[in-house]
């Protein structure tokens, strides 16, 4: 493993952490880590992660990056904050469907905007979701630092949502009841998982089970084999990217809602939406495989933490592996050294087998030049 | 209205348009290795991580050297490192050139911020002293003409050496025998490759020059423009860079005009106390900017033929 | 073959692997100098493989090449070139954004100061060129806006400017007029006269009958014969490239012809770069008849079918089915009104290649009730019902129907387009291209198809660059010229006066 090549390179304890990660999940923890509170953390960690690495997916199958995974998140978060907050009067029972659905049509509309703008100008997706990211991002530090939504008092945060609004917990928030050893109030596994989970169900169905998921697919695949079938090829980005920010949006509600109840200036470093797109690679665009590799990095996030202590790492390495990770998808490593292998000599050329094109502007927009 | 009133006082401030080409710099280094990368038909979004590469070092090595020259050359070489990595990633291992990109940029958030740490013991970088910073140069003469020679002449060093790259930049794609093999490699590396022209190595080359060409935007960034390496600290640049040279159509010349456009948008950020807007607003201009310069005009654009598809020898 | 005086090209025991092909095996291949020498074969056979390893596109796994007797070793085009060397490729080596000038001259550039492309020079040495050999072409102009004979014409100049004695022509007539071919033939007999040597691919026989003097045939990977031009007959060479007795033309019963199926009046549409393409076409297309259209690529046939199918948009003018305004349907609608379509682009427009065969058969009728709930919930049986049939009626060769068709071979690929298409009873059946690059044994049993789909009545449009194919199938030719229908003739109307008329040429006459 390259990550261990990594970690010894630079001085630290590979042992530690490939251990800090495995606690994570909750086993092998070592002294003064409480495993049962490590795997809380990185079910708390995944949650958010495999609904997001669905909206990064999901496109990712019609052939369409979304970078922007994260401002749609983002979004989402405000969506979900502003009725939290302002309908705050309402029963449970209606403000939370509210705020999930609230965060749902801001991720969708924020994602909305990058699918008219590559349907109907060309405009390329990767660099308009980068965009809408930083407009997001700045647009909450407006919010919540001397914008509308900053509380009296606080510097750069929202009031929290209405107590009726938020995602019960598996555990009761009391600080004398005590589960494996610690307050169950620290164990902050929510219900939201349950949602995450439906989620990345209903993102398996429409894509193998649905006509809507055939055409997506076959966009992907071929957009001239689309046309020529009689889909809508503008039509089917618009509505993949819709329902991807829509996913988006609803991790960024999930995640108020289940576990910050306010905006803070920690969402000005969230990445969320970025692990989403290593997720999403990793997971193969599979549901299974987007839970599975929602999994490893939530516990690379909360193994993270402990790796820091343990083996003087910073929990910033996570992105060196994911980049890494990324990478031998990217250029199929595995499959390309073992290739090299016998005579030490490059891949045999497949005739006319060329990997799908990556320009930067549609086909729909601008046809590129036929070589007579 | 006085917001109109002030802003119409605010574009007859010199200031502003020094501060805008100043800005404009730092997307036009990305950019122009940008055209050089695509044009020779590598997609290269990964100038964003090959630029905050370049201003972590620029800022390490000229903390240790006390030489901002040889700290830019530093960033440079280290810009070059990860547009290698992408290279041999996408060139040799024709991978998807965007998802390499994306990794690069990760992999550049992840290892600068990672390296603080171990490199300074502390989460702090340190600050360069004014005087180990990339200087400012006003050329004589022409530096007093008014208005004109604020803006043009009263710049930093880099402003000149970006303005010189962008001639070269042309001039070497479209006059040069250099350039007429790099575009047709971008355009159809088929027919390069059965003309006798090695595909890869100018390949190779050109991206390479993409990496050169940001981290020297990162040195700009890291101890011209600042003083120290903040984390994320190109703030998607790069990507914006990328849509300038979309909007100039991969030709030097039209980048760089997106850059200034871009970099107004910046500009105006900096002069925020004229306009009674939250400087936090302000700071989405250049983003909505891009937007919109992608919705509106770039349609059109056609980039290079064989951009972003890998080569594979004696295929059809 | 010890003795290789006299022989340009000596080829010996060539052997090249592909994952799961033997592309050549122990190939022996010699060309003399000056002379005109065929390689022919079917699609697959080896030939440009070999022909890519002699200009070193390619390497072979194993096997000698020598050139005017000594041995070499090819690593790459530019050592191809420097033994004199050169090739016009199939698919031409042109940058159409570039002049002609700069085409001609890339990898060889003439050079100024530091490193400046010299103009002036090359405008002098192509005009040096052209005229030695008598090719007129200007220099300056952008090679996308040539005409195709004249792009092949600066293939050729440039593989002379870069003093090639040896010239490789893959396929060099797929894309030219009969006029086109005949001036081309007049070039390359110059040529040989001046001293240079030709390889000349190609599958078409009457054409390597015409020009060569000899002749190896390949097949499956081997050289299975080696033969003189002026000894041996059209017949012979099918066997030896197909491997048994070919039969040359299509059995079919007279038409018996219904009522009007397609009506098209007056139709328009724009190309792909915005040009006009149909510049007014009509004709009637009638049920229980095959109404082809002759044309060279590139006078609108694609353009037309587009249209007809709905994935195109007409500009103007009228398509009516049975009376029914489908001018302006989508292809959807049209598909639901009974319209198949066969495209021209099998690998990217018929298929989507990593789709199974499987979800490759309802491609445009996954909304079909018949395959998918409410229109929006896949019935999953039923598609899997509906391919394994289409597999056995179309004799598909597959382990299963969840291969993907990036897995068949082209024959296969092209059925499962044929099945899908005709599967559904289409009153009206548009075939482009339906038998290019596909086996022989494959293109017999479509032939059969479409003839058997006329039979049981339905209305059949044919576009084909082969002209054969054309006069062999239809009942009525349609000949197309620059966006228009010129005229529509009999089946028997002979091949010189089609070729006549699908470049302009003939009186018009009217519609047999």
């Amino acid at each position: 493993m390259i990550g261990g090549i990594i970690v010894l390179v630079t001085g630290a304890n590979p042992l530690g952490a490939y251990q800090g990660l495995l606690c994570g999940v909750g086993i092998l923890c070592g002294g003064g880590e409480n495993p049962a509170l490590e795997l809380s953390n990185t079910i708390v960690y995944l949650t958010p992660l495999i609904t997001a690495g669905v909206a990064v997916a999901l496109p990712f199958r019609a052939g369409l990056f979304n970078i922007g995974a994260e401002g749609q998140l983002l979004v989402g978060t405000i969506a979900c904050v502003i009725v939290g907050t302002k309908l705050g009067g309402l029963p449970g029972i209606a403000l939370l469907p509210l705020e999930l659905i609230a965060g749902m049509i801001a991720g969708a509309l924020w994602a909305g905007i990058a699918g008219v703008l590559k349907a109907t100008v060309g405009a390329h997706e990767v660099v308009t979701t980068i965009m809408l990211n930083y407009v997001a991002l700045w647009l909450i530090r407006y919010l919540i630092i001397g914008g509308p939504l900053q509380a009296p008092g606080a510097f750069s945060a929202s009031s929290p949502i209405s107590t009726s609004g938020r995602l019960p917990t598996f555990f009761p928030a009391s600080n004398t009841l005590i589960v494996f050893g610690l307050p169950s109030s620290v164990f902050r596994v929510h219900t939201g998982l349950l949602i995450a989970f439906a989620a990345a169900a209903v993102f398996a169905f429409l894509l193998w089970r649905t006509s809507l998921g055939y055409e997506l697919r076959a966009v992907g695949q071929s957009q001239k084999a689309a046309r020529y079938a009689g889909v809508s090829v503008p039509r089917t980005i618009i509505v993949t990217m819709l329902i991807a920010g829509a996913f988006a949006g609803l991790a960024g509600a999930i995640q108020i809602a289940g576990v910050d109840k306010q905006m803070t200036d920690k969402y000005f470093s969230d990445t969320t939406g970025f692990d989403a797109i290593a997720v999403a690679l990793l997971g193969l665009g599979s549901a299974v495989g987007i839970v599975l590799a929602s999994l490893l990095f939530g516990a690379l996030h909360s193994g993270g933490a402990v790796m820091q202590s343990d083996a003087g790492l910073s929990s910033n390495l996570v992105l060196v592996l994911q980049a890494l990770i990324l990478f031998s998808i990217a250029g199929n490593f595995v499959g390309q050294i073992r290739s090299l292998i016998p005579g030490l000599r490059p891949p045999p050329a497949l005739p006319s087998e060329l990997p799908p094109a990556a320009p930067m502007m549609t086909e729909a927009a601008a046809p590129p030049p036929e070589t007579a | 209205m006085s917001a109109l009133a002030d802003i119409g006082h605010l574009l007859l401030t010199p200031g502003l348009w020094q501060a805008t080409l100043a800005a404009a710099v730092v997307f036009l280094l990305p950019a122009l290795g940008g055209v050089t990368s695509e044009r020779s038909g590598v997609v290269n979004i990964a100038m964003e991580g090959m630029m905050l590469t370049g201003a972590f070092f620029a800022v390490f090595a000229d903390l240790h050297l006390h030489n901002p020259w040889l700290a830019t050359i530093v960033a440079m070489i280290a810009g070059g490192l990860m547009a290698l990595i992408h290279a041999v990633v996408s060139i040799r291992f024709r991978a998807d050139q965007i998802v390499s990109g994306i990794a690069i940029n990760i992999f550049a958030a992840g290892l600068t911020v990672f390296l603080i740490g171990p490199l300074y013991g502390v989460n702090d970088v340190g600050h360069v002293t004014n005087d180990e910073l990339l200087p400012n140069v006003n050329i004589p003469v022409l530096s007093q003409i008014p208005f004109i020679g604020q803006v043009l002449f009263q710049q930093n060093v880099i402003v000149y050496i970006a303005l010189i790259l962008l001639v070269l930049t042309h001039v070497v794609l479209f006059r040069t025998r250099l350039g007429l093999r790099i575009r047709s490699v971008g355009e159809h590396p088929q027919a390069a490759d059965t003309a006798g022209i090695n595909v890869f190595r100018i390949r190779y080359g050109a991206v390479l020059t993409s990496g050169l060409l940001s981290g020297l935007a990162g040195a700009y960034l890291g101890i011209a423009i600042s003083n120290t390496f903040v984390q994320n600290m190109t703030d998607g640049r790069g990507y914006i860079a990328l849509a300038a040279m979309i909007f100039g159509k991969w030709t030097p010349f039209g980048a760089f005009v997106a850059c200034l456009i871009f970099g107004l948008g910046e500009a105006i950020y900096g002069y925020n106390s004229f306009i009674h807007i939250s400087p936090y607003l302000l700071k989405m201009l250049p983003y909505i900017f891009t937007l919109f310069v992608l919705a509106g005009v770039v349609g059109r654009a056609t980039p290079p033929a064989a951009d972003g598809l890998p080569y594979v020898p004696g295929s059809e | 073959m010890s003795d290789t005086s006299g022989l340009a090209v000596d080829m010996r025991g060539i052997t090249k692997h592909f994952p799961g092909v033997l592309a050549n095996d122990h190939v022996d291949f010699s060309v003399r100098q000056g002379e005109i020498h065929a390689l022919v074969g079917e699609n697959g056979a080896g030939k440009s493989t070999l022909m890519n390893e002699l200009y070193g596109l390619v390497h072979a796994d194993s096997g000698e090449v020598f050139i005017n007797g000594k041995q070499v070793h090819i690593t790459g085009p530019r050592d191809a070139i420097a033994l004199g060397i050169g090739m016009v490729h199939q698919h031409f080596m042109l940058i159409p954004v570039f002049s002609v000038g700069e085409n001609i001259m890339l990898g060889r550039e003439p050079v100024t100061g530091p490193d400046f492309y010299d103009r002036a020079h090359a405008r002098a040495a192509i005009a040096d060129l052209t005229k030695r050999y008598g090719l007129a072409l200007n220099a300056d102009s952008r090679m996308g806006d040539l005409p195709v004979g004249l792009q092949q014409r600066a293939e050729i100049v440039k593989v002379l400017y870069r003093g090639a004695n040896i010239l490789i022509l893959d396929e060099p007539t797929g894309v030219l007029t009969p006029q086109e071919s005949r001036e081309l033939f007049g070039v390359l007999r110059d040529l040989v006269k001046s001293g240079k040597t030709i390889i000349f691919i190609s599958h078409k026989l009457k054409e390597v009958l015409e020009i060569s003097d000899r002749i190896t045939v390949m097949r499956r990977g081997k050289v299975v014969g080696h033969l003189i031009t002026k000894e041996t007959n059209e017949e012979e060479i099918a066997t030896l490239m197909v491997g048994r007795a070919v039969l040359l033309s299509v059995d079919k019963k007279p038409a018996k012809p219904g009522g009007v199926a397609l009506k098209v009046d007056g139709l328009t549409a724009s190309s792909d770069q915005d040009v006009p393409a149909l510049k007014g076409v009509s004709f009637e297309l009638r049920y229980g008849e095959i109404l082809g259209i002759a044309g060279v690529e590139g006078n609108g046939q694609s353009e037309m079918m587009e249209v007809l199918a709905g994935t195109r948009r007409a500009t103007g003018g009228h398509v009516s089915l049975g009376g029914r305004d489908i001018t302006t349907m989508d292809a959807r609608t049209e598909r639901d009104a009974g319209v198949a379509f066969i495209p021209e682009d099998r690998r990217g427009t018929g298929l989507v290649l990593s789709f199974s065969i499987a979800e490759n058969s309802i491609l445009g009728r996954e909304r079909a009730p018949r395959f998918s709930w409410r229109h929006i919930v896949l019935r999953l049986v039923a598609i899997r019902d509906w391919a394994r049939g289409l597999v056995k009626d179309f004799d598909i060769r597959t382990p299963s129907i969840e291969v993907a068709a990036r897995n068949l071979s082209g024959g296969n690929q092209q059925k499962v387009i044929v099945a899908r298409e005709m599967g559904s009873r289409p009153k009206v059946l548009l075939a482009a291209q339906p038998t290019r690059g596909v086996d022989i044994g494959a293109i017999e049993f479509i032939h059969r198809q479409i003839v058997k789909e006329r039979d049981e009545g339905a209305a059949v449009l044919l576009v084909s660059a082969e002209l054969d194919e054309v006069r062999s199938l239809s009942d009525r030719i349609a000949v197309m010229y620059e966006g228009r229908i010129v005229t529509i003739v009999g089946p028997d109307t002979p091949e010189e006066r089609l070729g006549l008329l699908m470049t302009g040429g003939g009186a018009r006459e009217g519609v047999a």
